[in-house]
This record gives structure tokens, sequence and C-alpha cells, in this order.
């Protein structure tokens, strides 16, 4: 028992550690030269240099924090899928969840904004629930039927390309002032981040977690199965519909603000537990949360500086460190599935 | 004689439609009653409507004096454990994790253990004789010892009426009977009512307290062992024909 103490307490200091470390060199390293003397200057509210001030307060800091944040909300809505459906595999990404949501966020963004709203940070969360619960929607359907966790993956897959589609095919027909900025947010990425959009992350995701970490107690039963869970005195059917809410809430907020980022979801829950070597919830969702914003802007650095000054889309990075997990994860199960 | 713990009285039981109908029966504290019968004849479908994961079409069940539709999830939890025969998601989890999820209705808002569930996970461990596989992991353990963990599970619990669905299916001759050496042994020292579905008539025939047949939907009768683990009833209850029955089972 004592060893898992250690280990849990020791995971749980590295992970702070390297959030505060990448967190700083997101913030110190960056197309434009600007001296690390510089930066603690700006930092500290002592620099008058315009030019850095700007880069960093309203370029690289808000940047950071939204990587940071999304990317444990992203971490915890794919932890939460994956225990929903009781499959390791499953996340917003690979459930189309995150397509539904960009669908319905790409459609208010070209025909209803300018037009009948103004575009703020609530219609964007607004709309990106919709789409999320949309498409979970038809995946709760399909899981009532296919029972093999692969083929539910597959067919979360392809929800997401009808959703891909049908987005793609709204944006070459809109007028080209209302997707400025849509083909870049359409294939994730965490730039032109506000302040004002890091504090309406800030809330929703912070409150949402704080929520899922409340739950950790019937999180944990409902883990062994439901008719377990139902005899621990667990309301599941209550639980279903509250941890369904919350994750497509997680993914939906990463959606609206950073459109759709793969993989983050069932890498970072599967690294994750296995650092900790644990199941329990009240350690995990804090570990996902950390892991998510580690890895997060982890990849966010390295799509803005390798090919600076081009800029690769996030998903682009996170695919190739997240894909190898997801296909380590299939082997696994295989050879587990053949000692059973 | 001892205070009657569960009771079903013109039970009726099924999925979409009722399925088994006018199920009687009563346990005692320390009673060991067994569902034998066809695979396919209901046997489940009476456990889990017992346990509460199906509702009944009919009729009513009292645990102790209370009707099991008026009490809460929780205070049912604290009355009725269960060993069903699907599998654990258990990931990572040591045995002794496993068997603590038992004690989930007595911890606090973030499910930590106090001393006292501590302690009755560390006594039912050592009920079930698995102590030392305390710190194994779930998934590397055998058939008879998963068995086992999952008994200590659903003891800490402390329940006062254990449902247990074909507890000894898949383990060998020895384990079957360990295990039901364990459950005879439980029932009498604490005074728990007992409810298993079995496919071993020879074993079901000595602990049995009192027995009923499921077939085709119907209880097709109910009694002491001695009455009913006779060879016309076995032989009519699972439809097995005379010659088949003198060459196998005699």
């Amino acid at each position: 028992m004592d060893r898992k103490k250690i280990r849990c307490i020791s995971v749980f200091m590295l992970l702070t550690v390297l959030t505060a470390i990448v967190f700083v060199m997101n913030v110190f390293i960056g197309s434009s030269d600007i001296s690390p003397r510089e930066i603690t200057d700006v930092i500290m509210m002592r620099s008058s240099n315009e030019i850095s001030v700007g880069i960093l307060w309203k370029i690289r800091i808000p940047r950071a924090l939204s990587a940071m944040l999304l990317g444990g909300a992203l971490a915890l809505s794919g932890y939460l899928l994956q225990t929903f459906f009781h499959n390791p595999i499953a996340g917003p990404f690979v459930l189309g969840v995150s397509s539904g949501a960009k669908l319905t966020t790409a459609f208010v963004l070209i025909f209803a904004a300018g037009r009948f709203l103004s575009v703020n940070s609530f219609v964007m969360i607004s709309a990106a629930f919709l789409g999320s619960l949309i498409s979970l929607g038809f995946v709760l359907i399909i899981s009532q039927k296919v029972k093999n966790m692969s083929m539910l993956v597959v067919c979360g897959v392809m929800i997401g390309y009808i959703c891909s589609a049908v987005t793609d095919f709204a944006v070459t027909f809109a007028d080209d002032s209302d997707i400025v900025n849509l083909h870049n947010w359409s294939m994730g990425t965490f730039s032109g981040m506000t302040m004002d959009n890091v504090q309406s992350i800030a809330i929703v995701t912070l409150t949402s977690s704080f929520a899922v970490f409340m739950l950790s107690k019937p999180i944990g039963a409902y883990t062994l199965g439901e008719s377990y869970a139902e005899n621990l005195g667990v309301n599941v059917k209550l639980l279903r519909i509250i941890l369904i809410l919350l994750s497509g809430f997680l993914s939906a907020c990463v959606t609206a603000f950073a459109g759709p980022v793969s993989f983050v979801g069932i890498a970072v829950p599967h690294l994750i537990r296995q650092s900790f070597k644990t199941s329990k919830p009240i350690v995990l969702i804090p570990g996902c949360f950390l892991g998510g914003s580690v890895f997060c802007m982890l990849c966010d650095m390295i799509s803005r500086t390798v090919f600076s000054p081009t800029e690769l889309s996030i998903s682009t990075v996170t695919a190739v460190f997240g894909a190898p997990v997801v296909i380590v994860i299939m082997l696994g199960r295989k050879k587990g599935s053949v000692n059973e | 004689m001892n205070e009657i713990m569960i009771c079903a009285d013109e039970l009726s039981v099924g999925y979409k439609s009722p399925l088994i109908k006018n199920i009687c029966f009563t346990v005692h504290a320390g009673e060991i009653m067994t569902l034998i019968g066809p695979n396919g004849s209901g046997k489940s479908t009476i456990l889990k409507t017992l346990s509460g994961h199906l509702k009944k079409h009919g009729g009513a069940v009292f645990l102790n004096d209370r009707e099991l539709d008026s009490m809460d999830q929780k205070e049912k939890a604290k009355k009725l454990s269960v060993l069903l025969t699907q599998r654990i998601h258990s990931d990572m989890m040591t045995c002794r994790e496993v068997v603590e999820t038992g004690r989930y209705p007595y911890t606090g808002y973030f499910g930590v253990l106090s001393d006292t569930d501590r302690k009755a996970v560390k006594d039912a461990m050592k009920t079930v004789e698995i102590e030392d596989l305390s710190e194994t992991d779930f998934y590397s353990v055998s058939d008879g010892q998963r068995q086992r963990v999952m008994l200590a599970r659903a003891i800490c619990q402390e329940p006062e009426i254990l449902i247990l669905d074909e507890p000894t299916s898949y383990l060998d001759i020895y384990h079957k009977i360990k295990f039901l050496e364990i459950l005879r042994k439980l029932a009498k020292s604490d005074g728990i009512a007992v409810i298993l579905s079995m496919h071993e008539l020879d074993l079901a025939k000595i602990i049995s307290d009192h027995t009923l047949c499921v077939k085709n939907g119907e209880i097709v009768s109910s009694g002491k062992p001695k009455d009913i683990f006779k060879d016309d009833v076995i032989c009519s209850l699972f439809g097995i024909p005379d010659e088949l029955y003198n060459t196998y089972c005699k």
C-alpha cells in the first residue's frame, strides 16, 4: 500500500513540475526573439516595450493558458467516455463528438453570425455542446446494438467523417468573409486566443472538472460494471446521464475555441493510468487533467516552433504522439484476451 | 425458528413480459436456498429481481418486514449484496482493492476508507482465506481465487442477504467444495440468508436447506433437499431420459 502511495505522490509532483516547466517554456519560446530578461520584465510589469508586452500578454500567455486548460478538459472528457463505455479506446475525437461540435459551430459561424446574433463565447460553446450531444446521441444508439468495442469506435469514426464532410461542404460554399478564420479553426489550433477567451474557458473547464472530481466515488463504483454499481447503491441511470453531459460539455468547450483536437482524449488517460498504476478515479481525474495540460502545451509548442514561422495544426502534432499510444493499447488488449 | 430475512409472495418476474409467476418462498437467517433447473429456465431472472436489478411484474418481496420497492438504493445496499456471473472491469486493481469496493455504502463522500472499513475488508479476506492475495493483481489470480475475492467483496458489504448467480460454475471440484464450505459456515456464523443458483446437484443436495426447481418459466417444485433430490424429480426437471440417467447419474 505504501509503495502505491509513494508512486501516486511522486507522479503527481512530476506532473505539476512538468506543467510549470512546459508553461514557462511556452511563454519563453516563440518565433519573435525576446530575451529572457525582457520576458521577466514584461511579466513583472516593469517593461515599457510595447511590442514585447503585446506579444506576451496578447499572444503567448493566453495561448499557453488555453492549451493548458483545454488540454486538461480534453483528457478528462476522454476519461469520462472511456469510463462510460468501458472502452479504453473511446474518446471525443474517435467517437465523432469533436466533429459533431465542429459541425454545429461552423454552421453558427457561417449562417447565423453577424445576421441574427453576435459570436461570443457563450454562443460558440452552446453550439458546440449541441453538436457534441447530437453525435453522442448517435453513438449511444449504436452502442445499444454493437457491444464490440472496436466496432463502436469504427462507427464513431464514421460519424466523425460524415460531420466533417458536411462541415467542409458548408465551408466551401460560405462567403469568404465568413471563413477567414474558419479554415484554421476547423483544422484545430490554439492560436488567436484572447484573454477574454481564456476567462470563459477557465470558468467552463474548471467548474466541469470540479464537478467530475466530486463524482469520484460513484464513478469508481461504475467502473466495476453497471450491475455491481447498482447493488452498491449508485443511481446508475442518473450517473450515466451526468457522465455524458459533462464529457460532452468539456469536449464542446475545446472544440468551440480550438477546433477538433485529436487523440489527446485517448492517449492521455491511458498514459496516466499506466503511470499511476491504479484505476481509482480520485487519482485519475486530477491526473488526467494535468497530463492533458502538459501534453497539449507541449504539442502546441512543437506545432508553432518546429517549422516556424509556418504553424502546423495542433492535431497534426497530437496525432503523431497520440496515435501510436492507441495502437499500443489495441495490441495490449489482444494479448490480454488470449490469456483470459 | 430464526428470523425471516427474505420472503417472496406470489412474485412474478420477467424482462418485458412476466416469465415466471407465483413464486413463493421464505428464507430464514442462516439458511441456504438453492435454485436448480435447466439453462435458460429463469433462475437468473429470479435472482436479478430479488436483488433489485429487474423490476418485478407482480407480487411482493420482503426484506425483513420491508417491501423491497419501498427501500431506497442506499438502504438496500447495506442489506443485500450480490455475486453475479458477469466479470467486473478491474484494470489495475489488486484483490484488496476489489474487496474494498464492497465498502461503498459505508464510506464517506469521497469513498476514503476508515479504520472500521479496513478491518471489515481484512476480516472478509480472512474468512474466504485470500489474505495472501491482498496485493496481487485481480486479473492474474485463478478462477477459484477470483470467486473467493468476489465473495469477500460481497461479505464486507455486511449484508443480511447474499445472492449468488452460479458462483461455482467453471471451478474445479476442490474449489467448488471450498467455496460452498465457506458459504455454509458464513451463513451459520453470521446468520446471513443465502440464495444461490447452481448446476451441481450432488453439492446442492448437501448445502441446501431449501430448494426451488425452475423449469420453463414455472416453479415445478420446492421443498427440503430430501424431497427434491430424488431420481424421478430430477429426471423430469431436466428432462433426462431414463436410460441416460441410469448410465450417467447413478
